[in-house]
């Protein structure tokens, strides 16, 4: 399933805060969505989620839906979003519960998502007994379970520290090598993006517009860390947003 | 840098992050509890303290062994325990219903906040006369005032504690197309338990306070009409008895909420 | 004890008033302060202070007044008031045996043949046939708290028709009176003043007399702190000279008639100041003349009613078993009687 997005704007009152943008994400693909702080990267991906309505615009949903999902458009969140009082697994069978599936077949579901996160021993574990980078894990495998068409992965990684970072990005590329995935990746991050990325969209500074879409041909399973190849891919990256990112950073909150 | 070290004998680093630290030292209060019984046992058998003043403890355990032996004590224990559990249990849980509608929806919230913020510092004993009109001069109009009294409080602790859910989480449960039912039952309702449970530890003991209020009137059993009694005789011995009674209720209460909270928020760390 | 006649009593009234003069308490104008419930009972205090009787016995008295006796009594052991008039009570009773306060004269009480306190049936208790005090089995009956004066009555009205009721504690005289007129309680008794407008209302009825059955009640007694009784002999003479003065006016005027209605007038006009208040002066009068009952002249004491009363609170457990007559009581003040 693609999804398109159509001439969107928005503001929020007097502040316009993204403007006229058209996009395009393709099944098995990641998009990552890069821009400087405030350029509304998140606030598009909760209008791809259904989240928020923009302004103007439209977000469509093109093709069919892959068989046995249950939640088309499946968020990751920066702060994970897990249920403390529920366990490892009890995370992951809330998402399912809604939807009629409980016993052996969410028992079913369960260890198959969490064994693809490897988190296959921890299943019966409260949030506040795991790492930072243990809990993604987990958000990752409860978004896995309701076999989303697309995952919308807001800033995943930002909460971690760098060695966790770099773990979970193997975590991910291993996941889509072995089961291509669609996703729409917000980040900061330029590394991130570049190691995760099919193409890349950078944003304009508030209002936000696409400024340019970059593309990386090499296959994810052979990026590695510290590549050369994506170290220039990268520097072109910062040369693009360097003075719009000293420019937001001087700017005065909620004017 | 170097010139200096070699120059002046070394200093060693003063400490002082001491202190701030909150420690567990339980014996101390219950040192505190012995010295003050110890110091006001010997006051009064001394003369130091007069009889108007402070009773004996040794008079006080005596009359409390007194009402053990006489059956008295469950006599009295019987009615108020009922009054108690009766008038609490309605009071909060409508209080706690009422809480988690004005936490959800904002029509509720807009027309009952005000009325709520309107009742919390009417003192209810204020009202006992109306509720006897009203319910009646017997068990009622006690189950009335205490539950009026504690519904306010848990009320207020309830939105509060709605109103404190992780919004993030409300968030993902809806990203996730789970229903409303299921957002209120699985990711509100828990995420206020831990407010709602603090806010119950206060309304209980105010429902504590207030059976001696609800006792004025008519009640010829119960810990609070005891109370009420032995003032009016100025009978100092049975007082502190009937008031020992009420603070151990009160650490009851307390330790039972304590064992909720240790099933339910076994979560929390 | 020593016994006096009541033209003796009177006499040394008047030669410790005399005396009075020569003593240091007037040449210092002493302060004391006297307690008082809003009551026409309390009046001679308001007309000994109006009337300057207690200035002439060389005090300079501050009324305080109290919502009910109770803390009163808690008061006097304290030391925040000198001198009150209040009922007997279980409280009262426990305070004197730690030695906290003395009695030490008679105020009102019970007289055949002058109006005194009224037994009261709720209207629905009374259309259900409660119709006299002999049918009071079963009832309930108010009270303000266990161990006061309307348990005791309550307990010996009961006893005397050997029937058995339930008493109910209400804290407060409006809060009796707003559960009577409801018909959450059965019956109560109190003071004529309360007793007849409540009857004139229709919503209860008078149903028999106290002094049916406690003929010579003393209701209220005059006490003081033990301190002020055994130290301060004097400041209490003097104390008494001048309350047993506006006593002696209070009964010559409202009960002997001795002033006719001009005195009556005047008496009304003196007490509406303290009593009743909130009301014009001709809504007041009536209650005030209604409330009129005999105030023992110059503090006299029924001893005998007081170890009747003190006998029923000890029989009822409500006070200590080893309280005698002479921890309650110190007779050394005034004329003491047997009736």
């Amino acid at each position: 399933m693609d999804i398109r997005l159509e001439s969107i704007s928005h503001s929020y009152g007097d502040t316009e805060v993204l403007r006229d943008i058209n996009l395009e994400i393709p099944t098995g693909r990641i998009v990552c969505l890069v821009g400087p702080s405030g350029c509304g990267k998140s606030t598009l991906l909760r209008f791809i989620g259904g989240l928020e309505r923009p302004s103007t615009g439209r977000v469509l949903q093109l093709g069919e839906q892959p068989e046995g999902c249950l939640n088309p458009l499946t968020y990751v969140f920066q702060d994970f979003a897990l249920l403390p009082w529920r366990s490892v697994r009890g995370n992951i069978s809330l998402v399912l519960e809604d939807h009629g599936i409980r016993g052996a077949r969410a028992r079913e579901i369960t260890d198959d998502v969490l064994a693809r996160t490897k988190l296959g021993d921890f299943a019966e574990a409260l949030p506040r007994q795991l790492s930072g980078g243990m809990k993604q894990r987990v958000a990752i495998a409860r978004a896995l379970a309701v076999n989303p068409a697309v995952m919308l992965m807001d800033e995943p990684l930002s909460a971690l520290d760098s060695q966790t970072r770099e773990l979970l990005m193997d975590d991910l590329i291993a996941l889509w090598t072995r089961q291509p995935f669609t996703a729409v990746y917000v980040t900061h991050n330029l590394a991130e993006a570049v190691r995760l990325g099919h193409q890349i969209i950078v944003l304009s500074r508030r209002p936000g517009s696409i400024r340019e879409a970059v593309e990386i041909d090499k296959p994810l399973g052979e990026r590695g860390y510290a590549d050369p190849d994506l170290e220039s891919t990268q520097r072109y990256l910062w040369e693009l947003m360097r003075e719009e990112a000293r420019a937001a950073d001087e700017e005065l909150l909620d004017v | 840098m170097s010139d200096i070290a070699a120059r002046s004998d070394p200093i060693e680093v003063r400490f002082r992050g001491g202190g701030f630290a909150p420690k567990s030292h339980r014996w101390v209060g219950f040192a505190v509890f012995v010295l003050l019984i110890a110091l006001m046992e010997w006051g009064t058998r001394t003369g130091w303290i007069s009889a108007l003043t402070l009773p004996k403890p040794s008079d006080v355990l005596a009359t409390f062994r007194e009402l053990w032996d006489s059956g008295l004590l469950f006599k009295h224990l019987g009615p108020s325990l009922t009054r108690l559990v009766v008038g609490a249990a309605l009071g909060a849980s409508l209080g706690i219903g009422v809480g988690i509608l004005i936490g959800l929806f904002s029509y509720v919230r807009a027309g009952l906040v005000p009325l709520v913020a309107a009742i919390f510092p009417v003192p209810k004993i204020a009202l006992l006369p109306l509720f006897v009109i009203w319910f009646g001069i017997d068990e009622a109009s006690k189950y009335a005032l205490i539950a009026f009294g504690t519904f306010t409080p848990t009320v207020v602790a309830t939105y509060g504690a709605v109103d404190n859910v992780d919004r993030s989480l409300i968030r993902m449960g809806q990203s996730f197309g789970l229903s409303w039912l299921s957002i209120v039952r699985k990711i509100v309702l828990p995420g206020a338990m831990p407010g709602i449970l603090s806010g119950l530890r206060i309304s209980l003991a105010i429902a504590i306070i207030l059976l001696v209020a609800a006792e004025m009137l008519g009640a010829e059993y119960g810990i609070g009409a005891y109370i009420l009694e032995a003032g009016s005789l100025y009978d100092l011995e049975r007082l502190f008895a009937g008031v020992v009674i009420l603070s151990l209720l009160g650490v009851l209460v307390s330790a039972a909420i304590s064992l909720i909270e240790k099933r339910l928020l076994g979560w929390r760390s | 004890m020593v016994k006096f006649n009541r033209r003796q009593t009177l006499g040394l009234m008047g030669a410790a008033a005399v005396s009075g003069l020569a003593t240091p308490a007037i040449a210092m104008n002493k302060k004391i302060v006297v307690g008082a419930l809003r009551f026409t009972s309390h009046s001679g205090s308001f007309v000994a202070v109006e009337r300057g009787y207690f200035a002439d016995a060389g005090l300079d008295v501050e009324l305080r007044f109290f919502q009910a006796a109770q803390p009163m009594a808690v008061a006097i052991a304290s030391g925040d008031v000198d001198y009150a008039v209040t009922a007997i009570s279980g409280g009262l009773i426990s305070l004197a045996d730690k030695g906290a306060i003395k009695v030490i004269g008679g105020a009102l009480s019970e007289e055949p043949g002058i109006d005194g306190q009224k037994i009261l049936a709720s209207d629905a208790a009374f259309k259900a046939g409660l119709t006299s005090p002999s049918q009071l089995g079963g009832k309930t009956f108010g009270m303000s708290t266990a161990g006061s004066s309307f348990h005791y009555m309550g307990s010996k009205v009961a006893n005397a028709e050997g029937v058995e009721m339930s008493f109910k504690p209400l804290q407060k005289v409006g809060a009796i009176i707003g559960a009577l007129k409801s018909g959450q309680i059965d019956a109560w008794s109190i003071v004529p003043h309360i007793a007849k407008p409540l009857a004139g209302s229709g919503a209860v009825h008078i149903i028999g007399d106290i002094s049916d059955y406690l003929p010579q009640y003393q209701v209220t007694t005059v006490f003081t702190s033990s301190g002020n009784a055994a130290d301060e002999r004097q400041q209490t003479t003097d104390f008494l000279a001048g309350f047993g003065k506006g006593v002696s006016d209070y009964n010559s005027t409202m009960i002997d008639k001795a002033g006719g209605d001009d005195g009556i007038n005047e008496m009304v006009d003196l007490i509406h100041k303290y009593v009743y208040t909130d009301r014009p002066r001709e809504k007041a009068a009536p209650s005030i003349i209604n409330g009129t009952m005999r105030i023992n002249d110059g503090a006299r004491l029924n001893v005998a009613s007081v170890r009747d009363q003190l006998n029923w609170f000890q029989s009822e457990d409500l006070v200590d078993g080893g309280v005698t007559m002479d921890t309650l009581v110190d007779a050394s003040y005034v004329e003491t009687f047997e009736a």
